[in-house]
């Protein structure tokens, strides 16, 4: 904890460094026949001061890597700007941008991958210095020799090839090419998950020696927070191209706002036990980024999530099934049919999706469900058989969708210091996030 | 440390130069060195003059099309011009060829000669090596220049292991363990040992027949040989043109094969040929334009293969599209047919008589040939696309051409050097069939082929004039054999299958 106040210290100088407005990376979907475009981060929002640490976390598929890769340029952003120091960095090219390249650098997560076995150790920190002409040949070596050092290396190490070493030396190799060109701002993505836990920590520790002596600026990306909390000043939670909550990382911590960010804390076993959350799991996996849902990004799996007034008193349980077999038809409906189903859909005699009797039966046994309730799931489950799931998930989300279904929500300020959560349960006329999930996670 | 392969250390904190490391411990460079000049005086002249006839063929081919090229698109005066700088480099090149071959060389005909002929019915021979029976002078040279050459394979092998050892500042490369593991492939050095055999053939092939082309094959009527005649029962004079009317392999009846005298006591290995040439000089003399041809046509290919399939992969998307298309265009047009055309326009161009119309064949199957390598290279250099030490030499702004060079290129080459040397197969066989169809087709006659003799023989095939088509064909199967042989062990060394990597991958994507 004393740690994380004389960090914030450090970082204190308030000056932005980098500046994301608006950013969007779309995949494919241009075009007349292609399928939508897969939107890996969709319309986002923030700011990295100078000298801090900024966190991004999310799952896989949850576009916090392409994020990274889009401010090192690594991709190109579809919409959008990153302003660095100013410059909008999206539109540079050619020589410019290739001079830029040296204020921004990247340490990869996959040691094996990220280091070319078939060169010297020295030749692979020295290439970035060789591109970019620095110096002489002789000056050029010996700042090899020197990063070496600086990162915990021998500079015997020069000739030897990366085939030689262990995944926490070849992270270290990566973080001295890295450093090779004295960039400012470093994405680190997910730099130690793929090591050794013993080894995670020396790497962490030298990833904040270095970022202490060289004032460095560094995005750390990582897949749940507990890394992030030891070294991150601020921190960014994404979801699906989204960024769920951003703000100060013990705060985040301490108070999480929003659904998502209470579910992933959740996860983390806590050292201290009188902050207890009960463990929230979520249901069922991510949806495609090809075809998120309409509403807010988690609306496919929130515990939280808002129900419309008129199904105020269906039971706890019952509205829990009809959320399941809304996600079993979402399923269902991204499976594609092969030839002879279609065939056999026009002539009225498609059975491949009968299981779902048997489905339906399994999630509302024992349950008491409203006549209402009960025709619209039946509808649906025709729907189904008749092989058309997507219409059936278009009428189940008109019959019991609510707010979080249908509309994207905002960012709200939720905390003093700025903290941002995007979720329709911050406005005044829904419950509050906590009491809703505390009552969940009773009941389960 | 996890690893295995410590170095023995070594490392003497010093960033310096080959040059002031030989001078540091010169000894064992100089003992190589002192040994390889040895060799290469030995053999001096048959080296130069091997490497200077590919050298003119080349300088004259692409000096050649340069100067059409221009000629056509810019003006006529440059192409005459080019022409005559071509002129007098070809005329230089062919002085100091001349020169070259004028050295004597330690294992040529002329010092163990094995042209001779019999003093009365049951011998002794005249004029050949220390009077030894043709056949055993014939044997002994070729053992001895086999010999040499697998010498001087080995000592150049040997020159790397002294630089690895005593000069190279890195314990250990990538590169070693790939020889080491290509040493142990008994496989791949089967490979290894037959191409250095052919090689050996298209190199020293002047020296190893039992006569020359020139005198056997190109202008018969110009030479003579003597010989004991049965019937006269005195040693007679007669002009090669005439022996070889009476020796030819027609069949039963008339028949020289393998390992036998003529009657006009010259010896041949292989047997003769329907008009009476010999077999063996006529494949020595054909192993240096087939090999020629297939090393420029393959490195052609190869050339383009490795450059578009690493730009397909590192661009991909609508490059890697047009690249598609063009291969598919190419490999659309059957080979044979265009060959044909090909071979129509060109009658009686200049182009046709570099390497006897070799070098138009290569540059066709070298254009022609790339398709198939370039598809068999775009795979894995899409995987080398993907990784991340790609990525982080574009993050600092590496140019992509260099990306290409030093971050895919290496792991694409094994690749391209087995499929490479599986079409080697494709190409001598090509050749063969195109030789083999006639028609002003391929190599020109009289110049060797040995598609030709394949031709040749194929009336004879069951008569006891076996060996004309026979013996080609064999040939022709062990390069090919040899070159895929060569490829395997290649493909083995260089990628043992594929690394523990993976499984660590899916280690650290599961834990998202
Ligand atoms: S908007 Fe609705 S679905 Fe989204 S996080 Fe908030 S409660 Fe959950």
């Amino acid at each position: 904890m004393s740690n994380a106040i004389e960090r914030k210290q450090t970082a204190a100088s308030g000056e932005t460094l980098v500046d994301v407005q608006d950013l969007k990376k779309y995949y494919g979907g241009n075009g007349f026949f292609a399928p939508p475009p897969v939107k890996a981060v969709d319309t986002v929002n923030f700011e990295i001061k100078r000298g801090e640490t900024f966190g991004l976390v999310g799952e896989s598929g949850s576009g916090k890597s392409t994020l990274g890769r889009t401010l090192v340029r690594l991709e190109q952003a579809t919409d959008g700007s990153v302003s660095f120091d100013g410059t909008d960095i999206t539109e540079l090219s050619g020589s410019e941008l290739k001079k830029w390249r040296s204020n921004a650098q990247m340490v990869f997560q996959d040691p094996e991958s990220s280091l070319n076995d078939r060169m010297t150790v020295g030749e692979i920190i020295r290439e970035p210095l060789d591109a970019h002409g620095w110096k002489t040949k002789s000056e050029r070596r010996e700042r090899v020799t020197e990063l070496l050092s600086e990162v915990g290396l021998r500079e015997e190490h020069y000739f030897r090839y990366p085939h030689q070493f262990s995944g926490g030396q070849r992270q270290r190799i990566g973080i001295a090419r890295a450093l090779a060109l004295e960039p400012e701002f470093i994405v680190l993505d997910e730099p130690v998950s793929a090591l050794d836990v013993s080894v995670q920590a020396k790497i962490i520790t030298l990833l904040e020696d270095l970022q202490e002596e060289f004032d460095l600026t560094y995005l750390f990306i990582a897949h749940d927070l507990s890394v992030v909390r030891h070294i991150c000043d601020r921190v960014a939670v994404m979801y699906l191209g989204k960024i769920m909550e951003i703000g100060d990382t013990e705060e985040l911590y301490e108070d999480p706002q929003n659904p998502y960010t209470q579910a992933l804390l959740s996860a983390i076993p806590r050292p201290d036990p009188t902050v207890t959350i009960d463990r929230i799991t979520l249901p069922g996996t991510p949806p495609s980024p090809r075809d998120p849902p309409q509403g807010c990004q988690f609306s496919t799996r929130c515990p939280a999530k808002i129900r419309p007034e008129a199904y105020a008193d269906v039971p706890d349980e019952t509205w829990d099934a009809v959320e399941q077999l809304r996600e079993v038809i979402r399923e269902r409906s991204r499976m594609s049919l092969s030839a002879t189903d279609q065939m056999r859909k026009r002539l009225g005699r498609f059975s491949r999706f009968d299981d779902i009797d048997e489905t339906v039966e399994d999630l509302f046994e024992e349950l008491s469900v409203p006549q209402a309730v009960q025709d619209h799931v039946q509808h649906a489950v025709e729907l189904v058989k008749d092989g058309e799931p997507e219409e059936a998930r278009t009428y189940l989300r008109d019959e019991f969708g609510g707010v979080c279904d249908t509309t994207r929500p905002d960012h709200h300020q939720v905390s003093a210091s700025g903290r941002e959560s995007y979720c329709h349960r911050h406005d005044a006329e829904y419950d509050d996030v906590t009491a809703v999930l505390s009552k969940y996670s009773d009941g389960a | 440390m996890s690893d295995t392969n410590t170095p023995n250390d070594s490392y003497d904190g010093d960033q310096s130069s080959l040059t002031s490391r030989l001078a540091a411990n010169p000894r064992p460079a100089l003992r190589w060195a002192a040994v390889a000049a040895v060799l290469l005086v030995l053999e001096f002249g048959a080296f130069i003059g091997g490497t200077l006839t590919v050298l003119h063929a080349l300088v004259l081919g692409v000096t050649g099309l340069i100067a059409a090229m221009l000629g056509l698109t810019i003006s006529k005066g440059i192409e005459t011009s080019i022409n005559e700088v071509q002129a007098s480099i070809l005329s230089q090149i062919d002085s100091v060829r001349s020169t070259a071959e004028g050295i004597p060389t330690l294992l040529s005909r002329e010092t163990i000669p094995n042209q001779g002929h019999r003093l009365g019915p049951d011998g002794p021979w005249a004029e050949t090596f220390m009077g030894l029976e043709p056949r055993l002078a014939w044997l002994l040279r070729v053992t001895l220049i086999v010999v040499y050459a697998f010498v001087v394979a080995y000592w150049l092998f040997r020159g790397w292991d002294i630089f690895r050892i005593y000069y190279r500042q890195a314990d250990w490369t990538p590169t070693d363990d790939i020889i080491n593991r290509l040493r142990s492939h008994r496989w791949g050095v089967f490979g290894v040992l037959i191409i250095l055999l052919f090689l050996t053939m298209a190199l020293f092939g002047p020296a190893l027949g039992p006569t020359t082309v020139e005198a056997n094959i190109q202008s018969p009527y110009g030479h003579y040989v003597e010989y004991y005649s049965n019937e006269t029962g005195q040693v007679e004079n007669v002009t090669v043109g005439n022996a070889n009317f009476n020796s030819k392999s027609k069949g039963a009846g008339t028949n020289v094969g393998p390992m036998s005298y003529d009657s006009f006591d010259r010896f041949h290995p292989f047997g003769t040929l329907t008009n009476g040439r010999d077999l063996f000089t006529f494949m020595m003399g054909g192993a240096r334009t087939t090999i020629t041809v297939v090393g420029i046509a393959i490195g052609m290919s190869a050339g383009i293969a490795a450059a578009l399939g690493m730009i397909s992969a590192f661009y991909s998307g609508t490059v890697d599209l047009g690249v598609l298309t063009v291969a598919d265009g190419i490999t659309s047009v059957p080979q044979l047919l265009l060959l044909i055309m090909v071979s129509a326009v060109f009658a009686g161009h200049w182009i046709t008589n570099v390497l006897n119309g070799g070098f138009l064949l290569a540059i066709l199957f070298g254009l022609t040939g790339w398709p198939g390598l370039w598809r068999a290279v775009r795979g894995p250099a899409l995987q080398v696309a993907q990784e991340e030490w790609v990525d982080a030499a574009e993050s600092f702004g590496q140019r992509p051409a260099l990306i290409m060079w030093k971050h895919m290129f290496p792991y694409v080459v094994g690749y391209l050097l087995v499929y490479a040397s599986m079409s080697a197969g494709g190409i001598i066989i090509a050749m063969s069939a195109l030789s083999f169809l006639g028609n002003g087709l391929g190599v020109t006659a009289p110049t060797p082929a040995w598609g030709r003799a394949i031709d040749l023989g194929q009336n004879y095939v069951s008569t006891p004039s076996w060996h004309i088509s026979l013996i080609p064909g064999l040939m022709i199967v062990a390069l090919v054999t040899g070159a895929n042989a060569l490829g395997d062990g290649l493909r083995d060394a260089i990628d043992p299958e594929t690394e523990s990597g993976s499984g660590e991958q899916t280690a650290a994507g599961g834990g998202a």
